[in-house]
């Protein structure tokens, strides 16, 4: 079996389409970083059976000049380089509404992902960044763990940041 | 090579991996005629017209309706058949079934239709098939056009009771429902079966074309008494039966002893072509090429004098060690699963706003709009989005968004071309 990222139920292996919410099951390219114990079941057979090429987001690279922030969309690999010092917003544009983020996960699938127009924002402090979920439908996660709407919680360099199901990893150049 | 329809199925994907457990896997099963002349004789055509005449659809529509009833005469011939029922509050046979010889005295008769009066369907339904089953013959093509603007209240059920007898005897209906008045679930239910569709007509401009284009549709029926049976390995099983081309309707297909499911598929105009997509369990295979299922397709070929004919397919596939399986899918089957899921989206959007359920009504329209974005149907998915906004704002959807909606995915919106935004 395998589960739909969108929806959570249960789909038989090689399904395209979950028969649950319509979500795509296949479009993602296997999210090895997060999904690697998971695809595994005790006798050695992987329940998932995406198989593409590892997917290798290059390590980090600190570069002492800059002063900045990066967020990396795990499944894509794309990275999303911001200037540190202002609030970020977290979403997905949506012009007829005047949402403009300044990290639009729009372009990653964050539709399908759950991700919501305003989702959550990044601010700096002294201590470094905080996160807070704007009351996202589908929920902010750090490291797994959900984060509770309107509570700012401290990141760290490295951290698995997830809104609604779309993974990223938060980075300090 | 004999003349008949050839079978050709695309898997979605042809190698699984190997596992313990089972895998679903996407068939999609194309028709084509082989070797058919291009011009058999037309089968003669036993036509009932059921026309709506309730205040409505006074003027431009019922004269558009009539422009059509007239041009359909000009296309029929002796060997053709034509009855015309009205409806309002009662119901009256306009013209009783007879042969096309006298195309001035039938047209007569259509123009003294007026418009009047409330709609009460069922009664018209009645008599439509109590004419068409005075021309019934068994070699032919037998059909009831129905067009209609309004909602019929209280006998619904009797309109579905008797629609379905006439399927069962082998007459189709083609139900049209015009403006955005009329019941689009009775017309859905009442054409569910097999030789029946529905269509929306959004402007009266198109009645005249939709007509003349479906009296074509019927006279090109070249195959008849299609039955599909699919034979599968053991331990596997048929998930869903859908059509996809030329529009998306779900096939009953009944599971008729251990591991064979058959369904009717109906007659084909030869004008559209056919395709039905299959969703297929595949349970743990060992390494190696397996068969799994066998599609027999049996049909006539009247216009050929060929009958019980048969086509067959074999559907093989391999498995293979998971680590040496590519997780790709065949782009063409996920195309018509991708338009399919669109559908079944919406279909369950419908339910849940019955239900009550607004929010899950309006997710599952936003993700048949990506579906169809991503299907390449762009404008469609815009009309599904603005539906689905609209529902969560208000609660409701507009009457004519919900029409477009139905009826567009499944590919039944009549030739219109819309605008396309950039």
């Amino acid at each position: 079996m395998i589960r739909c990222n969108h929806c959570n139920a249960q789909q038989m292996n090689g399904t395209i389409f979950c028969s649950e919410c319509g979500a795509s099951l296949i479009a993602e390219v296997p999210r090895r970083e997060t999904t690697n114990a998971l695809s595994r079941t005790v006798d050695g057979i992987p329940s998932v059976v995406e198989d593409g090429p590892p997917m290798v987001v290059p390590a980090p690279v600190p570069v002492a000049k800059v002063s900045g922030i990066c967020l990396v969309v795990i499944n894509s690999g794309r990275r999303i380089n911001l200037e540190s010092g202002e609030e970020l917003l977290v979403g997905r544009k949506d012009n007829q509404r005047g949402i403009y983020p300044d990290i639009d996960l729009g372009l990653d699938g964050g539709y399908d992902a759950g991700v919501s127009r305003r989702h959550a924002i990044i601010v700096p402090n002294r201590k470094g960044y905080m996160l807070e979920d704007l009351g996202s439908s589908n929920g902010t996660f750090i490291n797994g763990t959900r984060l509770a709407p309107q509570s700012p919680t401290l990141i760290a360099h490295g951290d698995e940041l997830k809104f609604g199901t779309l993974i990223l990893r938060f980075e300090i150049a | 090579m004999a003349p008949g329809i050839q079978l050709r199925s695309t898997l979605s994907r042809s190698v699984l991996p190997d596992a313990a457990e089972e895998q679903l896997i996407y068939v999609l099963l194309e028709m084509s005629a082989h070797g058919v002349p291009t011009s058999t004789p037309k089968l003669p055509l036993n036509l009932c017209l059921v026309i709506d005449r309730s205040s409505s659809m006074r003027g431009e529509r019922l004269q558009q309706v009539k422009e059509g009833a007239n041009r359909i005469v000009d296309m029929l011939s002796e060997d053709d058949c034509l009855s015309l029922v009205t409806f309002n509050d009662r119901a009256e046979v306009v013209i009783a079934s007879q042969r096309v010889r006298n195309k001035v005295d039938l047209k007569r008769m259509i123009g003294g239709v007026e418009a009047a009066g409330g709609t009460e369907m069922a009664t018209g339904m009645a008599l439509a098939l109590q004419e068409v089953q005075r021309a019934l013959v068994s070699r032919g093509v037998s059909r009831i056009l129905l067009l209609t603007d309004g909602r019929t209240y209280g006998d619904e059920g009797r309109c579905v009771e008797i629609v379905r007898r006439a399927q069962g005897r082998g007459v189709g209906l083609t139900a049209l429902g015009i403006g955005n008045e009329w019941n689009e679930d009775l017309l859905e239910t009442m054409s569910a079966r097999e030789n029946s569709r529905t269509q929306y007509i959004t402007s009266s401009n198109e009645i005249s074309q939709i007509f003349t284009d479906e009296v074509k549709r019927m006279h090109s029926v070249f195959a008849q008494d299609m039955n599909l049976r699919a034979e599968m390995r053991p331990a596997a099983r048929l998930r869903s039966l859908d059509r996809v081309r030329p529009f998306i309707a779900a096939v009953q297909a009944a599971e008729e002893k251990d591991l064979i499911w058959a369904a009717n598929l109906g007659d084909w105009p030869g004008s559209d072509p056919q395709a039905f997509l299959l969703e297929v369990v595949v349970p743990p295979l060992a390494i190696g090429d397996h068969p799994l299922l066998r599609i027999t397709l049996r049909y006539s070929l009247p216009g050929m004098n060929l009958l019980n004919q048969e086509g067959n397919v074999v559907l093989r596939i391999g498995v293979r060690q998971a680590a040496s399986v590519n997780y790709e899918v065949d782009a063409t089957v996920k195309h018509w699963l991708e338009r399919l899921v669109a559908y079944r989206l919406q279909a369950g959007a419908w339910q849940d706003m019955a239900a009550g359920r607004i929010e899950d009504a309006s997710r599952r329209l936003q993700m048949a709009g990506t579906r169809l974005f991503d299907a390449g149907d762009v404008d469609l998915a815009h009309t599904v989005q603005d539906e689905a906004t609209r529902l969560l704002r208000s609660g409701q959807t507009s009457a004519e968004g919900r029409k477009r909606i139905k009826y567009g995915t499944r590919g039944l919106m009549g030739g219109e071309t819309q605008e396309r935004e950039a």
